[in-house]
């Protein structure tokens, strides 16, 4: 992140500029600059701070034959000729007068878009750099990228340039912007509640407005098998919540093509040999402990069936086991061209495998569970490898403490994992084996936490003042995550240089115990814009400072500006903050 | 629909035969189980018969009193039974179903005993409800309209099924709550809402059976409310033309109040909490527009207890003649003859920057003073409207800045605890007084969600400080559902200091809410509350603590109040109303 002297200056805002010309009486000294979230690495405003009116015939010119950057442009084309946002600040002068005086340079007439590489897939690691040029001397501006994806990331920052009514756009403008981290995802729990394919769309369509790229889609787990497979049917016949709460391959078709018309990934994770207890009513035979009490009354924390109610696991002694799971593998590739599979592979708990005879006597004579899960992943990490597949799989296949593989069995060439516990150590000890982590830390990225326990008949609330885990806000991963301890998170802390280039990037999380279309939006927006803003150009301004004084206004703006474009993103601020800003900042360390 | 002529006495002689049959039954109904759910549970609910249901009549039809309101009520209802064709997530079970359509219900007849009863504090909400096994009418009896709201509304829940609609019955119901106010607080000054937000509020309020919507309408952020004779303070202090309350929006909020059994009590904050009619006259608020807490000084210092600076000004004559303006036309504007005059937070440091306040000081004045002199100046009138009124407990009870209960009088005064969970609440009670309890611990809806404040410090280090830890706003953490269904607010009071506890009411605080996140903050945990104020948080037979059993009909009602057009959370995946008591901890 280079940003010369000048440059910094010239970031003073497009607002203040009008204050000045308008209402000059105003005093500000807490001018805001070009609202862009997530804030591209160089924007250069020329001194003047001219804007131009949006000429009412502007175009895109776009002369690819590209099916979804043709579908990007004409959406973004809509989008900048009728949002006309008004920003909120009362310093604007659009709130301040009714009819501003008419902006000094001639109108833009259209935005040309360049590609050196028209035909670059959207996988991981692909080019997503962009400049747009918004000149202040001609009717036409600029974008030039590498690929379609970085194109479409380009007419998002233009888009978020363009405001008012009549619409203008500040001109004199240079941005160069390029994401820190190449994998910025989101993941969706669809199996413990249902959520439609217009909510899952949406989400997609935020996430595009946010820069990210991956819609980690957890699809299945113990509580639903929502997804309806070819080879497969019966699972989702059998164990999806209902013929109206299923995903056919035809609504993943729209789901995977939308994620390309906005330069998100689609990644499918099939969660085994845990989290299946769905599986089981279709096939009870190849389940352990399915539809089993979770964790029985008067045994201990070590005994439980599963680590939440909803209790199965896949038996890796059961041949047909693998019959069933390799056709599930081998439908989901077709239907997902993403080149990455999520295996998932977390919380293998032992209580549920040894209650089946057949473990019971593989171990009693003399194997282990981590050889029952080593057995599991031989018979399936090649399979799919075999596919063209990189295999994501959540920290625990390594990192667990009773049930875990031996490193050797999982190539580092194909083999991503995912971390979540124990906030940046396990970051650390994932890269320190030489794989490549994608970052999830609970303690930063979950949003689901604090909301309370979703378990029934918790006694820990019958006392005038409850327990640790009620008081910190009830749930496992309680507090909270706020924007704030989600945008301050460096998900390569406490790594060397080289290290944190086997950081990917990070997703933050939306478990879905207690979330559903309901709450979706107010809980993942504007705290996963956090994230985006944090992976896309850091947490930190051109000095090294972390930017989360000015971050705050910034992103109340834009959580504005989502809610105008149809995300019900929560509040952050009273309006009143907005209006005036600094007024509500703290300037004491601690409060 | 008026009531035909000859139908009466029949309905008499069988409500009495329908009483005889409640005396021998035995079987209490509603406690889950068997998929039938109102919420909040009634006081008494019994089968009859052996449960089972009758088909509802396509003709069926609600006979009620002729009167404004609870017509209007009726034909609401009539309205959602016919049309809600609510699918229960688990399908009530130990239900022989009558589908013989020759006996099916046609008619709930309502009879109310006064019909001119008005919708005021301790007003009897007592309502019976008998629904005969295959009989094609059922009696809601009520003494006031107002009861007889209550009891369409558990009639209404009652009644489930696709296409045939069908309802419970060989039901009786008899229900009277235990708490008289049942509230909840909305702040519309932080954020704006709009009237249909606030409607809709409103319209689930009675639902749960809630009868106080207390309307928090001005703050120091914004001053939304247009007001007749001082059109300014919305004029210059709302957040713009389309964030104010117009005279007839208040009416038509206060009338919709009305045919929902719903009060609607207005909250003007004072001296405290000002700000904004400073937009309009900055010569009657002291410290106005100030930056809230200067670097450097101490917390004593600050100017208020959050960012929006102002305090209305005792010593200025003209702070009496605007604030008896805004009382005059509040008056006016609501009915309700509760009125909340707020007084909470006041801090020292925006009075002191007060010139003639601080010769006041220097003379020898105390703040207290200062605001005894206020509410000496004010109480009075509001009472002399025939209004009773509600302060926050700091009136009498903040550290620094209080007045002597003489300038309270008991029989015109109410207190509202926020502070100290239960320990407010009793100190209040002791001083004679009765109390709203709205512990902040327990009820405060907004907690939880981090904090609002810019440039805070605290979350640049890895391992985030304490108050960031518990979720990182001052009232942290969230309060689950859990925690304001077990709340008991009359806790460690004698039963004659209990006496004194009229109530409750959940808040929402708008600093981090707004009409994005409106219906998910309030419901189900709102829910919660209520069912605890009516009915209790405990079983009426063994007196242990129902939340086991709460957990599956709280799921169940937030499926039916989402499909009512409600956005209440989920507090549950799916699987666990399936599969009952599978969620459930042992431990």
């Amino acid at each position: 992140m280079v940003r010369s002297h000048t440059s910094i200056s010239n970031v003073v805002a497009l607002i203040f500029f009008l204050v000045l010309l308008i209402i000059p009486s105003v005093q500000s000294t807490t001018a805001t600059t070009i609202d862009v979230w997530p804030k591209p690495r160089l924007l250069r405003w020329a001194p003047l701070h001219q804007l131009s009116l949006l000429s009412p015939s502007f175009t895109i010119a776009s002369p690819y034959d590209h099916p979804h950057l043709s579908s990007a442009v004409s959406r973004y084309l809509t989008l900048i000729k009728t949002e006309h946002h008004l920003p909120s600040s009362v310093n604007n002068p659009l709130t301040a007068t009714s009819s501003p005086p008419p902006p000094p340079s001639p109108p833009l007439q259209s935005l040309h878009i360049f590609i050196h590489r028209l035909h670059a897939p959207l996988h991981h690691g692909v080019n997503e750099s962009y400049t747009l040029h918004v000149p202040n001397d001609r009717p036409t501006a600029n974008l030039t990228a590498e690929t379609p994806w970085g194109a479409m990331r380009g007419l998002e920052t233009f888009s978020q340039l363009v405001w008012g009514r009549p619409s203008r756009v500040p001109v004199g403008v240079y941005v160069w912007d390029d994401p820190i981290f190449p994998h910025r995802g989101l993941l969706l729990d669809t199996s413990r509640n249902y959520y439609g394919v217009g909510d899952i769309m949406r989400t997609i369509y935020a996430m595009s407005a946010n820069k990210m790229n991956v819609f980690h889609w957890h699809i299945t787990d113990s509580p639903s098998f929502p997804l309806n497979l070819p080879s497969e049917p019966g699972l989702a016949a059998k164990g999806s919540y209902g013929d109206d709460m299923q995903y056919s391959p035809d609504d993943v078709k729209k789901i995977v093509e939308f994620g390309l018309d906005h330069g998100v990934r689609v990644i499918p994770e099939i969660d085994s040999p845990g989290h299946t207890g769905s599986w089981a009513e279709a096939y009870p035979e190849i389940v352990t402990c399915a539809n089993m009490f979770w964790w029985p009354a008067e045994s201990k924390g070590e005994d439980k069936l599963a680590a939440e109610p909803g209790t199965g696991q896949l038996n890796p002694l059961n041949p047909k086991t693998y019959q069933v799971f390799k056709n599930v593998i081998s439908d989901v590739v077709k239907m997902f061209p993403e080149p990455f599979f999520h295996a998932g592979a977390d919380e293998v708990t032992p209580g549920c495998w040894k209650t089946d005879p057949t473990i019971q006597s593989f171990l009693s004579n003399g194997g282990s569970l981590s050889q029952v899960l080593e057995k599991f992943v031989n018979e399936t990490f090649p399979y799919i490898v075999s596919l063209n597949r990189t295999v994501i799989y959540w920290e625990d296949v390594l990192l667990d403490g009773v049930v875990k593989v031996d490193s050797s069995i999982l190539d580092p060439k194909y083999t991503i994992l995912q971390t979540w516990n124990n906030g940046p150590n396990n970051t650390k000890k994932i890269v320190d084996a030489g794989y490549r982590a994608i970052v999830s830390s609970a303690d930063y990225y979950y949003l689901d936490c604090g909301h309370g326990g979703f378990l029934g008949n918790d006694s820990q609330y019958d006392q005038l003042v409850g327990s640790d885990t009620v008081s910190n806000g009830g749930s496992w991963c309680a507090p909270f995550k706020t924007w704030q301890t989600i945008y301050n998170y460096d998900i390569t802390y406490g790594l060397s240089e080289e290290k944190a280039t086997l950081v990917l990037g990070g997703e933050v999380a939306l478990w879905s115990e207690q979330a559903d279309p309901t709450v979706l939006d107010s809980r993942l927006w504007p705290r996963a814009s956090a994230m985006a803003e944090a992976l896309w150009s850091g947490n930190r301004d051109e000095t090294g400072k972390k930017r989360y004084a000015e971050a705050t206004d910034r992103l109340n703006e834009w959580r504005h500006r989502m809610v105008s474009r149809g995300i019900g993103a929560e509040p952050i601020q009273p309006l009143w903050c907005v209006r005036n800003p600094g007024m509500c900042n703290a300037v004491h360390a601690s409060i | 629909m008026p009531h035909g002529s000859v139908i009466p006495a029949i309905i008499l002689i069988f409500s009495l035969f329908i009483l005889q049959l409640c005396i021998a039954s035995v079987a209490s109904a509603g406690g889950g189980g068997n998929g039938i759910n109102v919420w909040p549970k009634p006081r008494i609910m019994s089968w009859t018969t052996q449960p089972r249901a009758n088909l509802l009549s396509p003709s069926f039809a609600i006979s009620s009193p002729k009167h404004f309101y609870l017509s209007s009520a009726a034909n609401r209802y009539l309205k959602l039974i016919k049309n809600e064709h609510h699918q229960p997530l688990v399908t009530p079970s130990l239900i022989n179903i009558t589908t013989s359509s020759s006996s099916a219900l046609h008619t709930l007849f309502i009879t109310v005993e006064s019909l001119l009863t008005p919708l005021q504090h301790g007003v009897n909400e007592t309502y019976t409800l008998s629904i005969p096994a295959d009989a094609s009418i059922a009696n809601l009896t009520a003494h006031t309209v107002w009861g007889a709201m209550r009891g369409l509304e558990t009639f209404s829940q009652l009644v489930w099924g696709k296409p045939n609609l069908l309802v419970a019955s060989g039901l009786y119901v008899w229900d009277s709550p235990l708490f008289a106010h049942r509230g909840l607080i909305l702040d519309t000054s932080r954020n704006y809402y709009g009237v249909d937000d606030i409607l809709r509020t409103i319209k689930t309020m009675s639902f749960n059976k809630m009868n106080v919507f207390h309307w928090h309408i001005t703050d120091s952020h914004s001053f939304p409310l247009v007001l007749p004779s001082e059109p300014d303070l919305a004029a210059k202090g709302s957040y713009g033309h389309d964030m104010q309350y117009s005279p007839d929006d208040v009416k038509k909020i206060v009338e919709f109040g009305l045919t929902h059994g719903v009060r609607v009590l207005p909250e003007i904050d004072s001296p405290g909490h000002t700000g904004s009619w400073a937009e309009a006259y900055p010569e009657i608020v002291t410290c106005a527009n100030k930056f809230w807490w200067p670097a450097e000084s101490n917390w004593t210092n600050r100017l208020a207890s959050e960012p929006g600076t102002g305090h209305l000004n005792p010593l200025n004559p003209k702070t009496y003649k605007i604030l008896k303006n805004v009382i005059n036309d509040i008056v006016n504007l609501f009915p309700e003859a509760f009125y909340h005059a707020g007084a909470d937070e006041i801090i020292p440091g925006c009075w002191k920057a007060d010139s003639t306040i601080q010769s006041f000081l220097s003379n020898g004045g105390t703040l207290s003073q200062l605001l005894e002199k206020f509410v000496g100046s004010t109480l009075p009138y509001i009472v002399f409207f025939n209004r009773t009124v509600v302060y926050w407990e700091d009136v009498l009870l903040d550290d620094n800045v209080n007045v002597r209960p003489s300038f309270l009088p008991k029989e015109h005064t109410i207190l509202q605890t926020w502070n100290n969970g239960p320990n407010n609440t009793k100190r209040i009670v002791d001083a004679g007084y009765r109390a709203i309890v709205s512990s902040s611990e327990f009820y405060y809806l907004d907690c939880g969600h981090g904090d609002f404040l810019g440039n805070d410090s605290q979350y640049d280090q890895l391992q985030p400080s304490s108050s960031a830890n518990n979720g990182g706003s001052w009232c942290g953490p969230f309060k689950t559902w859990q925690t304001i269904y077990d709340y008991d607010i009359t806790y460690g009071l004698s039963e004659e200091e209990a006496k004194m506890v009229i109530g409750g009411e959940v808040a929402l605080w708008s600093e981090q809410a707004d009409p994005k996140v409106l219906d998910v903050r309030l419901w189900p945990r709102t829910s919660a509350m209520a069912e605890t104020l009516w009915s209790g948080n405990r079983d009426e037979e063994t007196g242990i603590k129902r939340y086991a059993q709460a957990t599956d009909r709280l799921n169940e009602w937030r499926y039916r109040m989402v499909s009512r057009g409600v956005g209440a959370e989920p507090i549950q995946p799916l699987w666990c109303l399936r599969n009952p008591g599978m969620c459930n901890t042992a431990h």
